[in-house]
């Protein structure tokens, strides 16, 4: 079963001469323990797609199923609740609350589905722990770098057992060694069985995910063939 | 990079033997570039000929003759080092020629040609990827060779991105007439082997 | 297929998060304000101050007048008997016995030697079971035996006394072992003695509790404490009017406040959203901001208003004359006064917590404000609620002095609020149209104001009370004091002084009835030799005989009552105010100084015809309204009424009078009511103590210039406090409604505009404000006046609106928004930081 299923989304703004074709009849899914990168330039709607499927957004047609269940039928209460406990977003410019230390950022989201501050607490730090950041738990947002800021954000996403990670653009603003670890982080939850989609226009950001999705002018016009083993870049004789 | 500066750089560690000198060389470079043995002697010779390196006189010819650096070696590695490498005229880039071509040539569309190049290129970035992420703790040069490897393939990447979006502007916009300096372009893209 | 949460511990947890997850919502709130505090300073400022200025205004309030149970203790009755009265032991005996524990105070006055000010010899128990609250140990001891007295710091002074000292007292020698006070009077000089030492008591007074029994039924003299409470117009219920309406316009103003705040963290919000908190859960940061900024402001509010009482209690004791407790503050109103506060803000927080947890998620995430949201254009509900106000005030303005519709004006006026509220936006988007071919400048602004109409508009709101209850106290005083038949103002000049005989005006009321009936030829002639003397020991020579008749001036219509004394023109009297005999019409019956009186038609003059005992004027009212006003029921039509100038003002003093012209016409008889004093400088209070004290001994009667303002002060003052309040407010609004257009305001910047540019836009901001501010408070203050005053025929119906205070409605509509353009203007030459800083976060 995918934890993911976009069926035939399509996202209209606007109404009569202003209209907008954002997407059209997308069809996406993303298993569990994979990793799916959407690439497009600006203004492909990969951005919409992914705010469709984390139910920030509703589509103007088509469904949207998280771990089995239909979006369109969900309350917008169940809605925050599937938020809460399946899906985890990063943003490209962290979003991290201002107010709140690392550790009360990551646990939020447990604190917000009823958990109990210790128990959340506890689970936040785990997390943290997990990225190497245990050492900044009491530290605020702005007292974090652009890198560490984006684990927090990374940690806050995955705490709590969520099955989706739906990440725009992770690396924004990050140089490459720090987009390469967010990356690795990704990937890391990937093999703990997360489905993670990753929205993007760097190739490099990319070529990190099984499976590349190409959009344009809201479409899907095309995407990568499971790529062959690594080691046949090493056979033919290369240039001297 | 020429065999003979990478021999040289070698050898600017300290003394080694022939077929020391051509494990480490595939060891830095990652096993990328593969080396036969012979290529090495050769160089080798060319390089005490000219008074490069030296060879240890008391052994004999072999895998374990030592050879090491004179101070014209080292001089001429440092200055070799300082060298920029010729980058001021383009090479001769198949991909271009062909988005060109294709921009050209009646009923082929360009954008598809331009996406089976782009996805063969993430393919292959995929692939190098692949490499990094397999090897948690690995050698640093391996590292900057993959590294390398993938900024040129996301250039292109991006060459066929910004292409892309010239096209679709180009096309939205009404034609313009035949003026752009293309055949001096085209002199200097063919000036270089 | 089946929906499946992927979570192991999928307990019954509350699916909106419940207690934790609104715990972790309210502390982020929390930390928000602690990060941001200085942002909202504004409206924590204005909640602290007005919480500190409720606690300190009710505390002094409550706190000034003699205390309820002065004289009583804890006792729940008193009774007071003549020292000299036979049966004084009997009743006393008959007291306990009836209502069981009681407590009996002795008291013997004596004057002090060489002084006209006296002292009472007092035996009271400081044990008692009720005295405790009037009696307290300075130093010393309280006496115990026959030989020891403990007295007062002033009759300690007076006798040179101190503790050890033998007073001969009396008649008798006694050891003084302490100082005491009455902490419920200061001002009560006594010397206390053991119980039973007064041999000869001038009072006795008994307290004794006597519960469901009417004081009255017990016997003369009995008393229980006037009930503070029962009087609706009590210094609580003021204070707590004025807290609500204080709140009630912080609450507007705050309103702007949360929704520019909300905005700036609406990152913030639709990050939380997009971690699966719910709206309400959204809602509740901005909610629970405004709870704290409440909690803070109350707390911070009362910690000042506490620590400035109990820096000023000990002036407040000597002024009030009485012993303060520290924590005799009216603890209700102060909860009260906190309690509102919190609510007030939360409430405020209320509106833009709504409309951001409607904002749709991407929207609030992308930093993109949500578009204006389009509030109720109709001026239908704004112009109902007026209507109501109108109709109910002309109800409560139709029910006479004796028998006032309190309720319904309460209830008119508070109408009139929901009126200026929801006509607000509809004014601005007026205001919008009118300016939409003035220049960008102008038209930017207007048009901004128009769109943001839910923070700006409540600021229009709160300008408009303000304005509203500046315009409805200027317009009921004009009303009021233009009323020439019930004059009302200051009594006196401060350099006056009236001296009345017993027959004055005021002699009969002070002196009970056995002093009553006319005064004999010598008492006369020691009472004015008294009132030289009094005159004398002024500094003044300028002593007018008062004389009065049987006459009094009436309106032939019910309710329109005739006030004020009628004293006779006599030549002395036209002269001490430079009226020279010629400047008056021979044939005037009366002369007045009351603009507009000789105006009025329909006058009677009324006067006794049967020439037996002579009352005094102004005293019947309704005398000779009858349709008839003959001669025979001493009544004298239409008098000629001659308006001069040069006659004394004050309500007390002969603003009008009536000519010896008409006492020979109508054959009054002149009685002497009293002298006025006129002296060269107002006279001190000391001054004013011995001028009574002397007046006392020749039985007059003395009155000085009270406290009563005069209409001018009034309009002048609800003028100067409803421009203030109003500016105050545009000081806050403007502020707050620009920095939500700061990007504009940058575009503008960028494109070229000049500083002169964004001067102007602050300006014409706070001018359309204020200018809006003042005609909606002004016509929703007309309209309710004019509803009142309209069906009110004691204050003489819609004509008593003739006297419009010109002046300070000029002052209000024209000159408050043009010192809010000006200070607009001046102010936004300097661009604030926050301005350009507020869109990074």
């Amino acid at each position: 079963m995918s934890m993911l299923e976009l069926r035939k989304i399509s996202k209209v703004y606007g109404q009569g001469a202003s209209e907008v074709q954002a997407l059209h009849e997308i069809d996406l899914w993303v298993d569990p323990g994979s990793l799916v990168a959407v690439m497009g330039a600006s203004g492909s709607g990969k951005s919409t797609l992914l705010t469709i499927a984390g139910s920030l957004e509703a589509p103007t047609s088509g469904e949207v199923v998280v771990g089995g269940a239909l979006l369109s039928e969900m309350s917008r209460n169940d809605q925050a609740r599937m938020r809460r406990r399946s899906i985890g977003y990063v943003f490209q410019d962290y979003n991290l609350l201002a107010g709140l230390t690392s550790v009360e950022n990551v646990s939020l989201p447990l604190e917000l589905d009823g958990v109990s501050a210790k128990k959340a607490r506890a689970a936040g730090m785990a997390a943290l722990d997990e990225l190497g950041l245990a050492d900044r738990a009491s530290h605020y947002p702005d007292e974090l770098s652009g890198g560490e800021r984006q684990r927090v954000s990374i940690a806050r996403a995955v705490v709590g057992d969520r099955q989706l990670l739906l990440a725009d653009e992770p690396s924004g603003a990050l140089d490459s060694t720090n987009g390469e670890a967010v990356m690795r982080m990704i990937l890391g939850a990937c093999k703990r069985g997360v489905a993670a989609v990753v929205v993007t226009h760097d190739a490099q950001l990319a070529s990190w995910a099984e499976r590349v999705v190409f959009l344009r002018d809201g479409r899907v016009v095309d995407q990568t063939m499971s790529p062959p083993s690594p080691e046949s870049l090493l056979q033919p004789a290369p240039h001297s | 990079m020429s065999v003979r500066y990478a021999l040289l750089a070698l050898l600017s560690e300290g003394p080694k033997y022939g077929l020391q000198l051509r494990q480490e060389f595939e060891a830095r470079t990652g096993e990328v570039w593969p080396l036969n043995v012979g290529q090495v002697y050769t160089t080798l010779q060319r390089l005490e000929r000219d008074g490069l390196v030296e060879s240890e006189d008391d052994a004999e010819e072999g895998p374990q003759k030592g050879f090491h650096l004179t101070p014209e070696g080292h001089a001429e590695l440092t200055d070799w080092l300082r060298t920029p490498p010729d980058l001021s005229s383009p090479p001769r880039d198949e991909l271009v020629i062909k988005v060109m071509v294709a921009v050209r040539m009646p009923g082929a569309d360009v954008h598809e040609v331009i996406q089976v190049h782009r996805r063969y290129l993430i393919e292959l970035m995929q692939q190098w990827t692949r490499l990094k992420e397999d090897e948690a703790e690995f050698d640093l040069g391996f590292a900057l060779v993959v590294d390398a490897e993938l900024f040129r393939l996301d250039a292109l990447v991006r060459w066929l991105d910004a292409a892309d979006g010239r096209i679709k502007r180009a096309a939205s916009e009404p034609p313009r007439p035949e003026s752009f300096p293309m055949p001096k372009l085209r002199r200097r893209i063919g000036a270089r082997p | 297929m089946i929906t499946k949460l992927d979570r192991p511990p999928a307990q019954a947890l509350p699916a909106d998060g419940g207690l934790p997850a609104r715990r972790a919502v309210v502390r982020w709130a929390w930390r928000l304000f602690r990060r941001e505090w200085r942002q909202q300073l504004l409206i924590l400022a204005l909640i602290a101050l007005a919480v500190a200025a409720t606690i300190i205004g009710s505390a002094v309030a409550t706190n000034t007048p003699q205390p309820a149970n002065f004289g009583f203790g804890t006792a729940q009755d008193l009774a007071t008997f003549q020292g000299s009265s036979p049966s004084l032991a009997s009743q006393i005996a008959s007291l306990q016995q009836r209502f069981g524990r009681s407590e009996v105070i002795e008291n013997q006055t004596f004057t002090i030697p060489g002084s006209i000010n006296s002292y009472q010899l007092r035996a009271e128990n400081p044990q008692g079971p009720f005295s405790q609250p009037m009696l307290s140990l300075v130093s010393g001891n309280f006496p115990t035996g026959p030989g020891q007295v403990a007295v007062t710091s002033g009759v300690a002074s007076d006798f040179n006394l101190k503790i050890g000292d033998l007073w001969h007292q009396g008649g008798t020698v006694r050891r003084v072992v302490g100082i005491v006070e009455n902490p419920q009077s200061l001002l009560d000089e006594f010397a206390l003695v053991a119980p039973g030492q007064v041999k000869a008591p001038s009072q006795v007074s008994v307290l004794f509790d006597a519960p469901g029994v009417s004081p009255h039924s017990i016997g003369p003299g009995v008393l229980t404490p006037q009930s503070v409470a029962g009087n609706a117009l009590n210094p609580e219920t003021i204070s707590i009017a004025g807290l609500v309406l204080g709140m009630l316009l912080i609450a507007l103003v705050s309103i702007g406040g949360f929704t520019v705040l909300a905005q700036r963290r609406l990152r913030s919000l639709g990050m939380l959203e997009a971690l699966g908190a719910t709206d309400k859960n959204v809602g509740l940061v901005v909610r629970a901001n405004g709870g704290v900024v409440g909690l803070v402001g109350a707390v911070v509010g009362a910690v000042v208003g506490l620590v400035v009482w109990l820096a000023y209690r000990p002036s407040l004791e000597q002024s009030a004359h009485h012993m303060i407790g520290m924590f005799a503050l009216p603890w209700l109103v102060i909860v009260l006064a906190m309690v509102l506060a919190v609510v007030a803000t939360y409430f405020a927080a209320s509106r833009p917590a709504r409309s951001i947890a409607r904002i749709p998620i991407v929207a609030a995430l992308s930093g993109r404000p949500a578009p204006p949201r389009q509030i109720h254009r109709s001026a239908i509900p704004g112009i109902v609620c007026f209507v109501v106000a109108f109709l109910l005030l002309g109800y409560a303005g139709a029910g006479s002095g004796a028998r006032p519709r309190t309720p319904e004006l309460a209830l008119g006026i508070v109408a009139l609020v929901p009126g200026v509220i929801l006509l607000s936006p509809f004014c601005l988007s007026v205001m919008a149209r009118l300016g939409q071919r003035a220049p960008i400048a102008i038209r930017l602004p207007l048009r901004d104001l128009a769109r943001y109409r839910a923070r700006s508009g409540s600021a229009l709101a709160a300008i408009s009370l303000g304005i509203l209850i500046a315009v409805i106290i200027s317009l009921v005083s004009a009303a009021r004091y233009s009323n020439v038949l019930d004059y009302a103002g200051p009594n006196l000049a401060s350099n006056q002084i009236n001296l009345y005989t017993p027959n004055g005006p005021y002699g009969q009321e002070n002196l009970g009835p056995t002093q009553s009936g006319p005064s004999s030829a010598s008492q006369l002639i020691r009472m004015r030799k008294t009132a030289d003397a009094i005159a004398a020991s002024l500094g003044s020579h300028d002593v007018v005989e008062l004389e009065t008749t049987s006459a009094s001036l009436n309106h032939n219509a019910p309710g329109r009552n005739w006030s004020g004394p009628i004293y006779v023109a006599t030549p002395q009297l036209l002269r001490s105010f430079g009226i020279k005999a010629s400047e008056v019409d021979p044939n005037a019956d009366i002369l007045t100084m009351r603009p507009g009186l000789s105006g009025t038609s329909e006058m009677q003059l009324t006067y006794d015809s049967g020439g037996g005992v002579s009352a005094g004027p102004g005293q019947g009212p309704g005398r000779g309204t009858s349709a008839s006003c003959t001669a025979k029921n001493g009544c004298f039509p239409n008098p000629v009424i001659e308006e001069v100038g040069a006659l004394p003002s004050g309500t007390s003093a002969p603003n009008t009078v009536i000519t010896e012209h008409a006492v020979h016409a109508l054959g009054l008889q002149a009685t002497i009511a009293g002298w006025l004093i006129e002296t060269p400088s107002p006279p001190t209070a000391a001054q004013i103590t011995n001028a009574r004290q002397t007046a006392t001994t020749a039985n007059l009667t003395i009155e000085t210039k009270n406290s009563a303002p005069s209409s001018s002060q009034i309009i002048d003052w609800a003028t100067v406090f409803g421009i203030g309040l109003a500016l105050g407010i545009l000081a806050m609004s403007v502020g707050l409604i620009r920095s939500e257009t700061a990007g504009d305001l940058r575009i503008l910047a960028a494109t070229g505009a000049s500083s002169r540019t964004r001067r102007t836009l602050t300006a014409v901001t706070a001018g359309a404000l204020g200018l809006l501010g003042a005609v909606l408070g002004t016509v929703a203050g007309y309209i309710g006046v004019i509803g009142y005053i309209r069906s009110n025929a004691e204050n003489g119906g819609i004509a008593a609106l003739g006297a419009v205070p010109v002046g300070n409605l000029l002052l209000i509509l024209v000159g408050m928004p043009l010192i809010a353009a000006a200070v607009g203007w001046l102010l936004a030459g300097r661009q604030p930081s926050a301005m350009t800083h507020q869109l990074l976060e």
